[in-house]
């Protein structure tokens, strides 16, 4: 990954430029960000199906995949209607190079084992919270109202995750072990999804979001900071590379992209 | 396998005093003799009350295997989760496949109250000493393999578990319900891929057709080899009411036209309604193949059981977690 | 009658013989230790009765309650559940009890058949038999 020349800046993945003003350009990369987000922890959790730890588990991680595909598919589609350029939700889905998506590093960690997906979802789902909490009152309506509809559902992601951190957390051997060990291993990369977007000046000034990434981040950090504390988990170390949060995406997502857009490809325009 | 007989009935005998075959004062053969005048004359079995050894066996295997089967069922359809070429079917698919698991989960709960470990049911599974059904053990070889699946096997799997709705054995019966009405939308769905695809591009069409062509196999197999109706102790007991051989003519009388009318073509040049008999003919399926597809010599049964083996190794220790110390109060 | 009891625990019940060597006797009680079942009560629309749908294996009720909204609710068909550890239901099934034999019938309204003597009556007073509704205060 390091081949000495400087790294470009991450790429716009949709051409805004004739989209208007520098409001519109950062609310689609805000969406944007966040239906990719949504669409590749979607992706991740979906692979559990079918071969949970146990069967009634196995369908409430399918569950909460399907929230998470529902709400990518709610962002692509408000996003394909502020952009207006005749894609819509799915060619914005899946049509673009595996460079060109924008979720945060924390979710290019593969799947992993149940307590790499339990670490992962719980520093997912918090991180998601206090960014919903800085949009419930958004200028953008349209997206007010669909965050208003997330935060609904999100709640039983939160419930469900502390409960399995908790449980993980406090039977001691093997859970615990492996639990620290994915921490240690996400951790540098937990604070990527609320790490400060380009052009986000702009959504502070028209009120599109209620404060700064960096002070939503900071909230967010002392929240798990005190979950952690109470469970005896070391604290969460920085955000490595806070700069390229969104980019460098890496082989395991150029993998799962070669993967996912693989039937579309076969026959580019069909309807499926 | 594990041997049946040697299990505790998981829940005590309830006192259900008006019927004879739960009164203990009763000798064996006049206990049996009761039950299954009960069971032949359409009275229903819970699982707190007595049964014969042989009643009990023959449900507990008809449900382990249906289990098994949804289990399995999954492994087919997972991995095109992945490739949905949309996200409406990406989503449709992820809940038809979450669904599968729920009723895995319904039926070894029916089964784990019949007194058999839902452990022991994936040891005897793994191990291959009980079955899932033929149409698991198969490749999916493309995306017009998920819609032919979805709407095909379902199909053929919605007409059995119509005809188990009324089954002498209640919890399953009750479980029936709840699956034809979760299943139903299985079938929409697959039918809607392949609908569309059929109306779509030329390569589209063409892999709806070599899907069915290659399926088209496997599904007359799926309900059985035809049984005489008078040794089959499945009917006898009630707890199936069907034959295979009416199972398979409700499944082509209700499938065939729709799948004409697409103008699609099935490989079978014997196929079709005799006007005389009211019944459909068709080549006589490859019963070979069945059984050794069943036995886990299928182009896909040891991969599968390999990587259910190797997840469920790999997750041991979540269910231990769940077994071990007690949580710190929150 | 009486608790449900759970031959696998303190009676030190049988097991297969598949079961795994390792895992300890399954212990008793909501301690969650254990995978044992829940029975789950749900409620299709307001004002309809709970109603039991099925059971799920769950550790302890939080974990219940959650499996229970995945098996039971996942297409939005409940408005409310509840889940009940299966060993916590106390059970009633003595027909003795719910269905004594001796004539009871003047508790049931089938129990007041009145045809011969309204007949009667009517003949008596030379009245017609009043039309359905005829006559409601």
């Amino acid at each position: 990954m390091t081949d000495g020349r400087a790294r470009p800046d991450p790429p716009m993945a949709m051409d805004f430029e004739g989209a208007g003003d520098g409001r519109t350009n950062a609310l689609a990369l805000l969406l944007l960000s966040m239906a990719d987000d949504e669409f590749v922890i979607g992706f991740s959790d979906s692979e559990w199906t079918g071969i949970g730890p146990i069967l009634e588990e196995d369908v409430a991680i399918s569950s909460i995949a399907q929230d998470e595909l529902g709400h990518a598919r709610a962002l692509y589609t408000l996003l394909s209607e502020l952009v207006a350029d005749g894609r819509d939700a799915d060619a914005i889905a899946y049509d673009r190079p595996p460079e060109g998506y924008l979720h945060a590093r924390l979710l290019d960690h593969p799947r992993g084992d149940w307590a790499a997906t339990i670490v992962r979802r719980y520093l997912y789902d918090t991180a998601d919270a206090a960014r919903l909490d800085a949009l419930v009152d958004s200028s953008y309506r349209p997206l007010a109202e669909l965050v208003a509809k997330i935060r609904r559902e999100e709640r039983y992601h939160l419930m469900h995750m502390e409960t399995w951190l908790d449980r993980l957390a406090t039977s001691p051997g093997e859970p615990r072990e492996r639990l620290l060990a994915a921490l240690a291993d996400m951790a540098p990369d937990a604070g990527t999804v609320l790490a400060p977007l380009p052009g986000e000046q702009a959504l502070v000034r028209h009120g599109i979001i209620g404060e700064p990434f960096e002070a939503i981040e900071a909230r967010w950090r002392k929240g798990v900071g005190r979950t952690f504390q109470r469970l005896g988990l070391p604290d969460l170390a920085a955000t490595r590379d806070p700069g390229r949060a969104r980019a460098d995406h890496g082989d395991a997502f150029r993998a799962l992209h070669a993967e996912f857009t693989m039937v579309r490809r076969s026959e580019v325009g069909a309807t499926w | 396998m594990t041997d049946p007989l040697a299990l505790d009935p998981v829940l005590p005998v309830r006192e259900r005093s008006a019927l004879p075959f739960n009164d203990e004062a009763l000798d064996h053969d006049e206990r049996y003799r009761h039950f299954e005048e009960h069971v032949t004359g359409g009275g229903k079995v819970e699982s707190t009350d007595w049964m014969p050894d042989e009643y009990r066996t023959q449900v507990l295997r008809f449900v382990e295997m249906h289990a098994n089967s949804e289990l399995m069922g999954v492994l087919p359809e997972r991995e095109w989760i992945m490739r949905a070429p949309t996200l409406r079917r990406k989503l449709a698919l992820t809940a038809k496949v979450q669904d599968e698991v729920g009723h895995a989960q319904l039926l070894y709960r029916v089964a784990e109250d019949l007194g058999k470990p839902r452990e022991a049911m994936f040891d005897d599974l793994l191990a291959g000493k009980t079955k899932f059904h033929n149409v698991f053990h198969y490749p999916t070889k493309s995306w017009a393999d998920i819609g032919i699946i979805a709407w095909l096997v379902d199909a053929a799997a919605i007409v059995a578990q119509q005809a188990l709705r009324d089954s002498s054995y209640a919890p399953y019966a009750r479980t029936m319900k709840k699956i034809c009405w979760e299943e139903s939308v299985h079938i929409m769905h697959g039918r809607d891929v392949v609908v569309t695809m059929v109306t779509g591009s030329d390569s589209q069409r063409a892999a709806i057709q070599e899907a069915l062509d290659r399926w088209w196999g496997p599904l007359m197999q799926m309900h059985g080899p035809r049984s005489d109706r008078a040794k089959d102790r499945d009917i006898h007991w009630r707890i199936k009411a069907k034959t295979s051989e009416e199972l398979r003519q409700e499944f082509l009388s209700i499938y065939v036209p729709r799948i004409w009318e697409l103008g699609l073509t099935l490989p079978d040049p014997v196929l079709g309604l005799d006007p005389a008999t009211g019944d459909w003919r068709y080549s006589e399926p490859d019963w070979d193949e069945l059984r050794t597809v069943v036995t886990n010599h299928g182009p896909r049964s040891e991969e599968r059981l390999q990587f259910r083996r190797d997840n469920r190794e790999a997750t041991k220790w979540v269910r231990d977690a769940i077994l071990g110390a007690p949580r710190v109060a929150a | 009658m009486g608790p449900r009891r759970d031959p696998r625990g303190a009676a030190g019940g049988g097991v297969t013989e598949s079961q795994p060597a390792d895992r300890a006797a399954d212990v008793k009680g909501s301690d969650g230790r254990t995978l044992e079942p829940w029975e789950v009560f749900r409620q299709e629309k307001d004002g309809d009765p709970m109603r039991h749908g099925g059971s799920v294996m769950a550790p302890d009720a939080t974990l219940a309650l959650h499996y229970a909204r995945e098996m039971y609710s996942r297409r939005q068909e409940s408005v409310h559940l509840w889940v009940v550890r299966r060993a916590d239901i106390h059970d009633l099934a003595d027909l003795d009890l719910l269905q004594p034999p001796l004539d009871r019938s003047f508790k049931k309204p089938g129990g007041y058949v009145m045809r011969d003597k309204l007949a009667a009556a009517r003949e008596q007073s030379g009245q017609a038999k009043p039309k359905a509704n005829a006559g409601e205060r």
